[in-house]
């Protein structure tokens, strides 16, 4: 059974403009162990997804609707009793079996508290034992992540850590409880690039050191090829194609996707091939099309894509993608 | 390359002074610390480092925004220093920048209209107004906007489109060089590609030339033909594009290059990366020596106590004691 099932997500937020449809029909699982790569520009959704699924949605957020499942427990919101009771359910879920890692570690970590205390409120709050014990679990934890000379740098203040020492101190913190499941919101995408080589190699490591599951949030496609095994494209609030890392960097079936691997450089490439850019911009969610979300900036987009929203058509066991170019009924086969 | 530069920088130094309190010691941080280059006429000098290298104090202090403390740019052969009156205003007309952030850098009083005329009325370029509007409506076309935008204020439009009303600024005086200082860092992926062939293509219109200064090493090797690499200050390595980037000779630019993620699955898997240890120092206490020498795999005794110079290794400046002889 996978560890986290997640059905038909629908969320909502009430702004002065109207209603924003941030996440629109979402439904995805990741398994024990391994690494999903959740990729979409600003706007498409991929965050809003996550907090919907860890409970921390902004105040005018609403999940619409949805069926969320994590380790055997169903952990969708209207399914509790009151409002506390779900709270009460996701304090002891967060940071302990489900731990997340956020882009600006800055603001992650509460500036007026030492580093080690921070480290030691999440052992100490999930776990039977001593401060001296979570004190000392806390050091093995900065040593795991690669703070050197953790004794000293526990009675620090982020403010004295580095970008990069910052981001390693928020890891540790996600895997204070050995979680198993850990969602990383562009864990890197605040940092250089030779820091955020570290951070890379170090979430390599833990993937492959232990079992804990990663959902990877992010837009930058070179970070998900080296190490997810799994990739959902998110556009306009919905998933429009899931696959292996094979099949979506090596087949992609959608046009948004494919138009996403075109538009980006790769520096392998020896003649400087020409960009191809998406014209257009992603579409309002305030107003979403009626059809497919990308039907504005698509080259292919058919008479029956602004209407009507695509089906799923399905390629293999784990490749699927949501467009009317591979469906039978439109293109008339 | 028997053209001549139109840009030359030799030996430029910025340094700004951080000194807190009247008693204290004063504290200089050399943003920029012996930096030598030379753009050519119609070609994109790319410039890529890490934050807090001295990249963007570079581009200004070319737009002139910084003075120098020591060191000359020289453009179309003249020394900017020297400039005043008149020739200073051509100058600063011939010497357009694009900025980082499109939400910044455009007045959101002011409509888009307004905003690209702007500097042609400062410059006196036309007479009438009608004229310029004319031009304006030209220009919104050139970057792809819609000549009705002209009434509408920033607030309406995207980053991407945003970027553009900043190029289209930038074109209004009839530029010959663009600093672009981190043009596409704040845009979404699919529009980045959207503004690099934008640039590319009013510089084979216009035959301008870039500084085109970004941390994103992948696309800086798209747009450019030269490309220095700087680290605290200093220009480590520079030369032509596909050559640093095939065979890069200093061990930071390596360490740089091997840090991008390539998005290929079987490339990146397969891939070692080059993990450099450690942070970048702080400019304001820099290494006494070679500037990466803290975080080099290479680094010997020489390299502590020892500044190299850069010297000529093929088409290529690098300064490292590696490649001396």
């Amino acid at each position: 059974m996978a560890l986290l099932e997640v059905e038909n997500m629908v969320t909502n937020f009430f702004t002065d403009q109207g209603k924003v449809q941030a996440v629109r029909n979402v439904s995805f699982h990741v398994d024990q162990g391994e690494a999903l790569g959740i990729v979409g520009e600003s706007g498409s959704g991929k965050s809003q997804t996550m907090y919907t699924l860890i409970g921390l949605l902004a105040d005018n957020g609403e999940v619409a609707s949805g069926k969320f499942t994590f380790d055997g427990e169903d952990i969708t919101p209207s399914s509790f009793k009151s409002r506390r009771a779900y709270e009460e359910k996701m304090r002891k879920i967060r940071g302990n079996t489900m731990a997340m890692i956020f882009q600006d570690p800055m603001t992650f970590l509460n500036p007026v508290l030492k580093v080690g205390n921070q480290l030691i409120e999440p052992i100490m709050n999930h776990r039977n034992v001593s401060r001296a014990e979570a004190r000392e679990q806390a050091l093995k934890l900065m040593t795991q992540v690669g703070i050197p000379s953790p004794e000293k740098r526990i009675e620090q203040y982020p403010f004295e850590f580095s970008g990069g020492m910052r981001q390693r101190i928020v890891i540790a913190i996600a895997l204070a409880n050995s979680p198993k499941l850990i969602i990383a919101d562009e864990p890197t995408t605040a940092l250089d690039v030779t820091i955020q080589a570290q951070v890379l190699e170090l979430i390599d490591e833990l993937k492959k050191n232990s079992n804990s599951a990663i959902i990877m949030i992010t837009h930058d496609l070179g970070v998900v090829a080296k190490l997810c095994d799994r990739l959902a494209i998110m556009y306009g609030g919905k998933i429009v194609e899931t696959g292996t890392d094979q099949e979506i960097f090596y087949d992609p079936k959608h046009p948004y996707t494919k138009g996403l691997l075109e538009c980006i450089a790769n520096p392998e490439d020896d003649d400087d091939r020409e960009l191809h850019p998406i014209p257009g911009s992603p579409p309002d969610l305030l107003n979403p099309p009626k059809g497919c979300p990308f039907v504005d900036r698509c080259a292919k987009a058919m008479r029956v894509c602004k209407d009507y929203e695509p089906e799923v058509t399905t390629f293999s066991e784990t490749h699927q993608c949501a467009c009317w170019l591979h469906d039978e009924r439109a293109v008339g086969k | 390359m028997s053209e001549k530069p139109i840009l030359s920088v030799r030996n430029l130094k910025t340094y700004f002074d951080v000194t807190k309190g009247i008693f204290t010691k004063k504290q200089i941080v050399k943003a920029v610390d012996d930096v030598s280059f030379d753009v050519m006429p119609h070609t994109t000098f790319g410039l890529v480092g890490e934050s807090g290298c001295g990249k963007t104090t570079l581009g200004r202090t070319i737009v002139k925004i910084y003075d120098p403390v020591e060191g000359s740019i020289t453009f179309e052969g003249t020394d900017i220093a020297q400039l005043k009156g008149k020739e200073l205003k051509q100058y600063r007309k011939d010497v357009q920048m694009i900025f980082q952030d499109p939400y910044a850098s455009l007045n959101p009083r002011m409509t888009v209209g307004e905003i690209i005329k702007e500097p042609m009325i400062i410059h006196g370029i036309y007479n009438t107004d009608q004229e310029r509007e004319d031009r304006v409506v030209e220009l919104l076309k050139t970057v792809g906007l819609k000549p009705d935008h002209i009434r509408r204020y920033p607030a309406e439009f995207s980053g991407g489109q945003r970027q553009r009303i900043g190029i289209a600024r930038a074109l209004a005086v009839d530029p010959k060089f663009i600093v672009c200082d981190e043009p596409i860092s704040a845009l979404d992926v699919s529009i980045q590609a959207q503004v690099v062939n934008l640039l590319e293509q009013i510089q084979h219109d216009l035959g301008l030339s870039y500084l085109f200064i970004a941390h994103d090493l992948s696309m800086v090797k798209h747009i450019s033909d030269t490309i220095g690499v700087m680290y605290l200050g200093h220009m480590v390595e520079s030369g032509p594009a596909n050559d640093i980037y095939h065979r890069p000779l200093h061990p930071y630019t390596a360490a740089l290059l091997s840090a991008i993620p390539i998005p290929d699955p079987n490339v990146a898997k397969a891939k070692g990366r080059i993990v450099l240890e450690g942070e970048i120092p702080s400019p304001i206490n820099p290494p006494a020596g070679c500037p990466f020498s803290t975080r080099c795999p290479k680094a010997t005794e020489r390299c502590k106590s020892e500044r190299p110079q850069p010297i000529q290794v093929g088409t290529r400046l690098v300064a490292c004691h590696l490649y001396e002889k």
